[in-house]
């Protein structure tokens, strides 16, 4: 089965989910497209159980959830084969050599004992345990543990790689690798990758696009560049006639902050209408308009305000 | 100064070594039950791993050989006549081997199926091509494999030294027979003890609480039957309830072995008491697997 063609390598339709009486989903609706894409969410928001549907591990109570356009809960193996994926926790069987286990794991994604082992040698060499992939896993340190687990999703040559939680229990120079392999990965060999993460930092720099998940709903998704430019605001500089720009934009009933040399005015939606409510205000007085740009939000400041303030 | 002497000229090449996008083909599900299969095999048998996780399946399949090879070198020092008389038959070598097929059970069934759950390797299988019954199908096979190292293999050692020293079946048909009933015995009794050590193992990820769950199992359920038959109330069918003694009684049945048969139990009540045991074990494995929620 060959990748999707179309441009979200995971897609989500009214996706509700509960565990019991609990409701960890309720219409969740998203799209990930092509390149690597942080899944935000605070602890317990559902990120490893929407993972897991993903993976066909679990099912979906309602809607329509799709990756590389089949639907996991009834696609077959062929579908599986293409997936990877670094569970969240550090269990691994203690007494068996990580060549081993990456070799296994590559085997039981189809490919042949010769070409997994090959597979796995190479893997374990791009994730940085080529010298120590005859090692018994148990002797290894939690950040070599991470690399392993990195290295079994990668081998079998999937078109996308679901990890969870991948920089867990890493100092921060081992994090720092962590992502930047994560980022070669995708950039290098061109596969898709969704990471789940309560580290609004590290999913800043390194995914392309987010997914922001609380309380059982995607609060925003998209290519971050996207999300965090215009949500803010926009700010406007003038060479004169700033009080009387200002004036004109509260009358507009926008709220606007003066400082010592630009006007920061308040968010509306859609974003395109306070740009356009700037625009007029500023041909109304005839001022001498310097530049207009938007406010860009911080990772961190997105997610707040899309989590605590909706 | 010398000129530097040209080296000479070779076929050798540097390939790019390296990790690299996968397009090559890809094999069925049978390609990863194969892969769950040799390496559920191979950490049974200790194989790739540190000499300590040999010695408990070395133990036992050393006592399931040594009987063997002491009845072969009785039959070769002592005339036939008398080697006759001495040796076991193979209804009796089978039970011979009850010591090394409980122990194979407690010690290598557990390692199979409970560590993949207690080390996380089972949701990794479940996120892979592999569903639920792919996964116990490849598990069942490499046990009952396992199981034969210490009921079919030892056996079949044992017929073929007593064909060598002329005290085996006489004649090729004779001999097909025997093997025949050895196989099918050895079958029945990797079958039975694998399912019964798979449900032990489906409701613990602690290998050394189904260890213990399974001699518990074996011995006591076999203490509890012959105390209530020997009170003299109890049914003959009973002493069935002795669940480590049930592949025995069909195999000296199959073998027509009258003096190892529990007295008044139908060779009917005892293949089914067989076939109950493992269809329950089966429905313990498949229930249990069916519930289990993979949750990391």
């Amino acid at each position: 089965m060959a990748p999707t063609s179309n441009s979200s390598v995971v897609s989500a339709a009214g996706v509700s989910k509960s565990w019991g009486t609990h409701r960890v989903f309720s219409n969740l609706t998203a799209e990930v497209p092509h390149g690597v894409t942080g899944l935000l969410g605070s602890n317990g928001s559902g990120k490893t159980t929407l993972l897991g549907m993903l993976l066909g591990l679990h099912h979906p109570d309602a809607g329509e959830l799709r990756i590389l356009g089949e639907d996991p809960a009834h696609a077959g193996p062929q579908l599986r084969q293409l997936i990877g994926y670094s569970p969240e926790h550090h269990d691994l069987p203690n007494d068996v050599a990580a060549q081993d286990l990456v070799r296994h794991i590559a085997q039981i994604h189809g490919l042949a004992r010769r070409e997994a082992t090959t597979r796995a040698s190479d893997s374990l060499w791009l994730v940085g345990l080529g010298e120590e992939r005859a090692r018994p896993i148990g002797t290894m340190s939690t950040g070599q543990r991470q690399r392993v687990k990195l290295a079994q999703a990668i081998a079998h040559g999937p078109s996308i790689v679901l990890l969870d939680e991948p920089t867990d229990g890493l100092d921060p120079v081992q994090r720092d690798d962590m992502l930047e392999l994560i980022r070669r990965i995708s950039a290098d060999f061109g596969i898709d990758v969704v990471l789940s993460s309560h580290l609004l930092e590290e999913v800043e720099r390194i995914a392309d696009n987010v997914v922001i998940i609380a309380d059982g709903t995607v609060r925003a998704s998209g290519p971050i560049s996207e999300l965090r430019s215009g949500r803010g605001g926009v700010i406007v500089q003038l060479t004169d006639k700033s009080s009387d720009v200002a004036a004109a934009l509260r009358a507009s009933g926008l709220v606007v902050d003066e400082q010592r040399d630009r006007l920061v005015v308040g968010t509306v939606e859609p974003a395109n209408e306070l740009v356009d409510a700037v625009r007029d205000a500023v041909a109304d007085v005839q001022a001498p308009l310097r530049r207009l740009y938007p406010v860009e939000q911080s990772l961190e400041e997105l997610f707040l305000t899309e989590v605590y303030t909706s | 100064m010398t000129a530097p002497t040209p080296m000479p000229s070779s076929d050798a090449e540097i390939f790019d070594r390296g990790y690299r996008p996968y397009d090559g083909p890809r094999n069925g599900v049978g390609t990863g039950m194969f892969s769950v299969f040799v390496a559920s095999v191979q950490r049974a048998l200790g194989l790739r791993r540190k000499f300590r996780f040999k010695v408990v399946p070395i133990a036992t399949i050393f006592i399931a050989y040594v009987p063997a090879l002491v009845f072969m070198g009785v039959a070769v020092l002592l005339p036939s006549e008398f080697a006759d008389e001495v040796v076991a038959d193979y209804a009796g070598y089978f039970g011979l081997l009850s010591i090394a097929v409980i122990l194979f059970t407690a010690f290598v069934v557990p390692e199979v199926l409970s560590t993949d759950r207690s080390s996380g390797l089972f949701g990794m299988y479940m996120a892979s091509p592999l569903n639920r019954v792919h996964y116990l199908a490849a598990k069942f096979g490499s046990l009952v494999l396992l199981m034969f190292l210490v009921t079919l293999f030892p056996v079949l050692f044992l017929l073929v030294g007593y064909v060598v020293n002329d005290i085996g079946p006489d004649g090729f048909v004779n001999t097909m027979e025997v093997f025949g009933k050895i196989a099918v015995s050895g079958l029945l009794m990797s079958v039975y003890f694998a399912l019964l050590g798979m449900a032990a193992s489906t409701m613990t990820t602690r290998k050394g609480f189904a260890s213990a769950g399974i001699v518990m199992l074996l011995i006591g359920s076999g203490v509890f039957a012959s105390v209530l038959v020997e009170s003299g109330d109890a049914p003959a069918w009973v002493a069935l309830l002795g669940l480590a003694g049930v592949p025995f009684d069909v195999i000296s049945r199959i073998f027509d072995e009258q003096v190892d048969q529990i007295e008044g139990v139908g060779t009917l009540a005892s293949v089914g008491a067989w076939a109950g045991v493992c269809a329950v074990c089966a429905a313990i494995v498949a229930f249990g697997y069916k519930r289990l929620e993979v949750t990391k």
